[in-house]
């Protein structure tokens, strides 16, 4: 396989007298879904917010295309190209649409042409075209999702980070959302993906990581995942 | 009846155009950085002491004294940033560490100020002369000056916050700092830039404040006392909030001085104060969010 464009190696990382990654490696290929899952408060948020430079690193490191990014501050290491979509959105709730997408492009690779990358996110959720003048905060919780995603989007990152976007939506939304995100993977995106829902996305993700109390428990092809029931029975209760 | 009410419309729309550009500071301050500048009265002081001091001491024209003063309460915005805020950020408890920091920062301001200026007052010499007759009743240009560089400075904030890059990143960083730092924005710049402006805008306050009353070493208290108070009625943080509750105190508290006369104006100014937060304990315009201090 290629060099991955983000290496993580001997991550521990977690809060002040809680280390919630207790050594991690990952390699994420370029163009890839690869994919995150586990059950609640096994650190799956924590591993992306480490990544973002969020959450303090105590040892190991995180590379994109071999060069150092932990320790960088939360800002650089989005001019690195690496994009977090967090969790729950966290929409700025007092902007509309439009100034939330706007903020999306902050970064400076992604200033330049904000009026090309904003007609895109249209072209891909044309809802948000129609609510471009609403503000964030009260929008549905579908129209959330897609403005939290079209946000990420407006960044043009090399490597789109996603934690849980399926999280409180209604079924038809889930479908619609991943529809979005397996057509990005087709256009050849770097996705690293946290999901609680393993069938969700077994079959669609390249890589999957069985993320266990801190460490991987399984690591393998998204389908052979799913040959596994008893994996799937112990660590997701599915 | 009509002059009277003139009068009052009139030297209302002073005080709160007053407030609120010493409000909007502090506004700003907190919204970004859940900061309560109580240094802010001090600098509105240094800022006025500033422009006497450029006009009488150093012969500079007036525009040049304010820009002078703008630019030293600035650089005072940025030096409790860097000496006070940055490091108390590193460590828990910010909130209460800073509030008791810049307790601390603004009364060195003050004695600074009493040392190198005196105790007593001294009349600010940016004033404009004459004065403006409206249905017989005498209104100073240098009131319609006031509201009108209050009007403009409103005017440029809004321009900022609503129209421009860095504007927008301030009220991202507000609203949620963690989003802000995942769209790049770098927030420790933002908290400086913020804490900049606070501070000018402190110096364009005092100037006028000092215009229309005198220069002591202790004028800061009374505005930010008012403007903490305009914040808290507005919602804590809420900017064009502040803005409007400005304005509205300022008219209540001439109306007031008026009918009942001066010594009555702040206590019914409270008054009103405590029937707005039973009203809505988040603000008039404010969230509605539980404010832990």
């Amino acid at each position: 396989m290629a060099e991955p464009i983000l290496a993580i190696r001997g991550l521990r990382a977690g809060y002040p007298g809680n280390v919630v990654l207790k050594g991690l490696d990952l390699a994420v290929p370029e163009g890839r879904i690869t994919a995150i899952v586990g059950p609640n408060g096994h650190g799956k948020s924590t591993l992306l917010r480490a990544i973002s430079g969020l959450v303090r690193i105590e040892a190991g490191e995180i590379a994109l295309r071999g060069k150092r990014i932990d320790g960088r501050r939360p800002d650089q290491i989005v001019e690195d190209g690496v994009i977090q979509l967090p969790q729950g959105d966290l929409l700025f709730p007092s902007m509309t649409v439009q100034e939330n997408l706007l903020m999306g492009a902050y970064r400076k690779a992604a200033a330049a042409d904000v009026d090309t990358r904003l007609g895109k996110v249209f072209d891909i959720f044309p809802k948000l075209k129609e609510r471009r003048g609403q503000v964030a905060g009260t929008l549905s919780g579908g129209e959330r999702r897609m403005c939290g995603i079209g946000r990420g989007l407006m960044a043009g990152g090399d490597v789109l980070m996603l934690d849980e976007p399926s999280l409180g939506l209604a079924p038809i939304v889930i479908d619609q959302i991943y529809e979005v995100i397996f057509d990005l993977r087709r256009r050849g995106q770097t996705i690293l993906l946290v999901e609680e829902n393993a069938q969700r996305i077994a079959e669609h993700a390249d890589m999957i990581h069985l993320l266990d109390n801190g460490r991987f428990a399984w690591s393998g092809l998204g389908p052979d995942l799913l040959a596994r029931p008893e994996i799937l029975e112990t660590y997701l209760g599915a | 009846m009509t002059d009277v009410l003139i009068q009052i419309v009139a030297s209302g729309l002073t005080l709160g155009a007053m407030y609120a550009v010493a409000t909007v500071g502090l506004s700003l301050v907190y919204g970004s950085l859940n900061m309560l500048n109580m240094a802010h009265g001090a600098v509105l002081t240094l800022g006025g002491y500033v422009c006497y001091a450029a006009m009488t001491l150093a012969g500079l024209p007036a525009v040049l004294a304010f820009a002078v003063a703008a630019a030293v309460c600035a650089a005072a915005g940025l030096a409790i940033y860097f000496a006070a805020a940055l490091p108390l950020l590193r460590s828990g408890n910010f909130e209460t560490n800073i509030f008791i920091a810049t307790i601390g920062i603004g009364s060195v301001i003050e004695n600074l100020m009493l040392k190198t200026f005196g105790p007593y007052p001294i009349p600010q010499p940016l004033a404009v002369p004459g004065h403006l007759i409206v249905g017989g009743v005498h209104i100073p240009y240098q009131n319609l000056f006031i509201l009108g560089v209050a009007l403009a400075l409103m005017a440029a904030v809004a321009v900022l916050l609503q129209r421009t890059r860095t504007g927008r990143a301030i009220r991202a960083t507000s609203m949620n700092r963690d989003a802000a730092q995942l769209m790049g924005v770098r927030v420790g710049k933002v908290y400086a830039q913020v804490l900049a402006l606070s501070g000018a805008l402190a110096a364009v306050s005092g100037i006028m404040i000092s215009s229309i009353a005198t220069l002591t070493p202790v004028m800061g208290g009374d505005p930010m006392l008012k403007a903490f108070i305009v914040c808290v009625v507005a919602g804590l943080g809420n900017v064009y909030g502040a803005v409007v509750a400005a304005i509205l105190l300022g008219l209540i508290e001439a109306g007031t001085q008026y009918v009942f006369g001066v010594r009555w104006s702040f206590a019914i100014l409270l008054l009103i104060v405590i029937v707005v937060l039973i009203w809505r304990p988040y603000g008039l315009f404010g969230r509605q969010q539980v404010v832990r201090l």
